[in-house]
């Protein structure tokens, strides 16, 4: 395993994935805070623009963004006979399999502190006072973001290991995604979509109240702790019995 | 000659679930509609008492424009994808083709794909409107068209855009990443100038805007498949 993870290091390190992270926070950093006016309450214009950014790069974004990570780690493996070199490696296929996990889970914990310091940096160059920075909320938030991106990153590996083709787990991911425009109004629903569970998590609480966004923290995070166990024991073996 | 090109494109896509994509759409938009209208249909039919077939069409226009906008980005990347596996490029440049066929042969066939998506929808949508108890005699058969063609020509830049990077490129993650961003962009379009073509997509519905949009719509596309297939050209054939 501690083998692993450095090989993964080398084959992503000259990929294109650096160039395609930080999109998404600029452009939720820049629609968050460029029609806001921090006015008298700082706080108030942290939770608007953090409401607005987390729709921005947590509706769509963020679920795509996954689905394109997955299938990006697992590319070099489907691409050029990689599961062959893997499996004939003195590696067990449970370690390589949950090496591609954590390196995934690295991708997003990266995706989501870029997210945390574009939102930090707008907020500054807009003018809002440095003591006020609502430091427990913004690392909150973009913490649950990412908690709740882990069921959805277990299931979308477990797809595109699975599946030889690049574009394939994403069309799967896109149609279940769309749906999220509508999901996020349903309080029954949502917290169970994966899709939406993002989202859910990154909503700063109160903001607004309608919706799906009114479902308590601690509901939502039972729902992904269980549904993470479930995806990745259904991708882990899946894997492990598969011909390479 | 081109009518041989393009039938072997479509031999090239059969099997790898770019055609049911291209149905699922369609059919996913108007299913979404119906799961929307099944909740609360007595507060939509009554916000669009006066006309119930408009409200359907917004509602559906603005389900399937993000959907559209995504969706155009996966048909462009999944055909060009057969070809960026196992060598394909290769072995299709070498045969007594030119270039230029071999581009007009791919970005046509995601163009007839979304063009069939699109009068899907609007077949769809007219079910879906006979469904809810709608009015025959009533159908706003020009807005009904409009929101369906017009707005396929006001996505042309955008098609041609996702193909030629799709073509172009062979790690696919770069033109769904840029796919994802227009799709987003498309929706916080408001706040952009109206010059946009992502703006455009939106406007294409708005009274008297339909036909400046889809020409502008077209011109544009043009050029970007022509900058697109120039591109192609000179590219080394990996």
């Amino acid at each position: 395993m501690n083998k692993l993870l450095p090989t993964e290091w080398i084959k992503l390190r000259r990929s294109i994935i650096w160039l395609l992270l930080p999109i998404s926070p600029l452009l939720a950093a820049l629609s968050g805070w460029s029609p806001l006016d921090i006015g008298k309450e700082p706080l108030q214009a942290w939770q608007e623009a953090l409401a607005v950014g987390a729709t921005v790069h947590g509706l769509f974004f963020l679920p795509l963004l996954t689905g394109i990570c997955a299938a990006l780690i697992c590319r070099y493996e489907h691409a050029a006979g990689g599961w062959k070199q893997l499996a004939a490696l003195p590696v067990r296929r449970s370690s390589v399999y949950l090496a591609k996990m954590t390196v995934l889970a690295a991708l997003l914990a990266l995706l989501q502190l870029l997210y945390g310091a574009a939102m930090l940096v707008g907020g500054m160059l807009k003018g809002a006072p440095i003591d006020a920075i609502p430091w427990e909320m913004i690392g909150m938030l973009v913490g649950y973001g990412w908690l709740a991106s882990l069921p959805l990153a277990a299931l979308q590996l477990w797809v595109s290991t699975a599946w030889q083709s690049f574009a394939a787990p994403l069309a799967v991911n896109v149609v279940f995604t769309l749906p999220n425009m509508l999901v996020t109004n349903s309080e029954d629903i949502a917290p169970w979509y994966p899709w939406a569970q993002p989202l859910l998590a990154m909503m700063p609480q109160d903001r607004y109240d309608v919706g799906a966004f009114t479902v308590s923290v601690e509901t939502l995070f039972i729902v992904v702790a269980g549904s993470f166990v479930v995806f990745l024991g259904a991708g882990w073996t899946s894997f492990l019995r598969r011909a390479v | 000659m081109f009518s041989r090109i393009l039938l072997a494109e479509l031999l090239k896509i059969r099997r790898k679930w770019i055609v049911a994509l291209a149905i699922i759409g369609p059919l996913g938009v108007v299913l979404l509609q119906a799961v929307n209208y099944g909740l609360r249909y007595d507060y939509l039919m009554d916000q669009y008492a006066g006309d119930p077939w408009e409200g359907l069409l917004g509602q559906v226009f603005w389900l399937k424009m993000p959907a559209l906008f995504i969706g155009l980005a996966l048909v462009a990347s999944m055909s060009a994808g057969v070809e960026h596996s196992a060598g394909g490029w290769k072995q299709l440049l070498a045969l007594p083709v030119t270039r230029l066929q071999v581009f007009a042969g791919k970005v046509a066939v995601t163009l007839l794909l979304l063009l069939f998506s699109c009068t899907l929808l609007l077949v769809f949508t007219f079910i879906f409107g006979l469904v809810l108890g709608l009015e025959v005699s009533s159908t706003p058969w020009a807005e009904l068209f409009k929101q369906s063609y017009l707005a396929y020509l006001a996505l042309l830049p955008f098609i041609a855009l996702q193909s030629w990077l799709s073509l172009t490129m062979s790690n696919q993650a770069v033109p769904m990443t840029v796919g994802i961003l227009g799709m987003v962009l498309s929706l916080i379009s408001i706040a952009l100038p109206d010059w946009t073509p992502w703006a455009w997509a939106y406007q294409v519905v708005e009274p008297g805007m339909g036909l400046t949009i889809a020409g502008a719509g077209t011109a544009t596309g043009l050029l970007v498949i022509l900058i697109g297939y120039a591109h192609f050209a000179r590219k080394d054939a990996s």
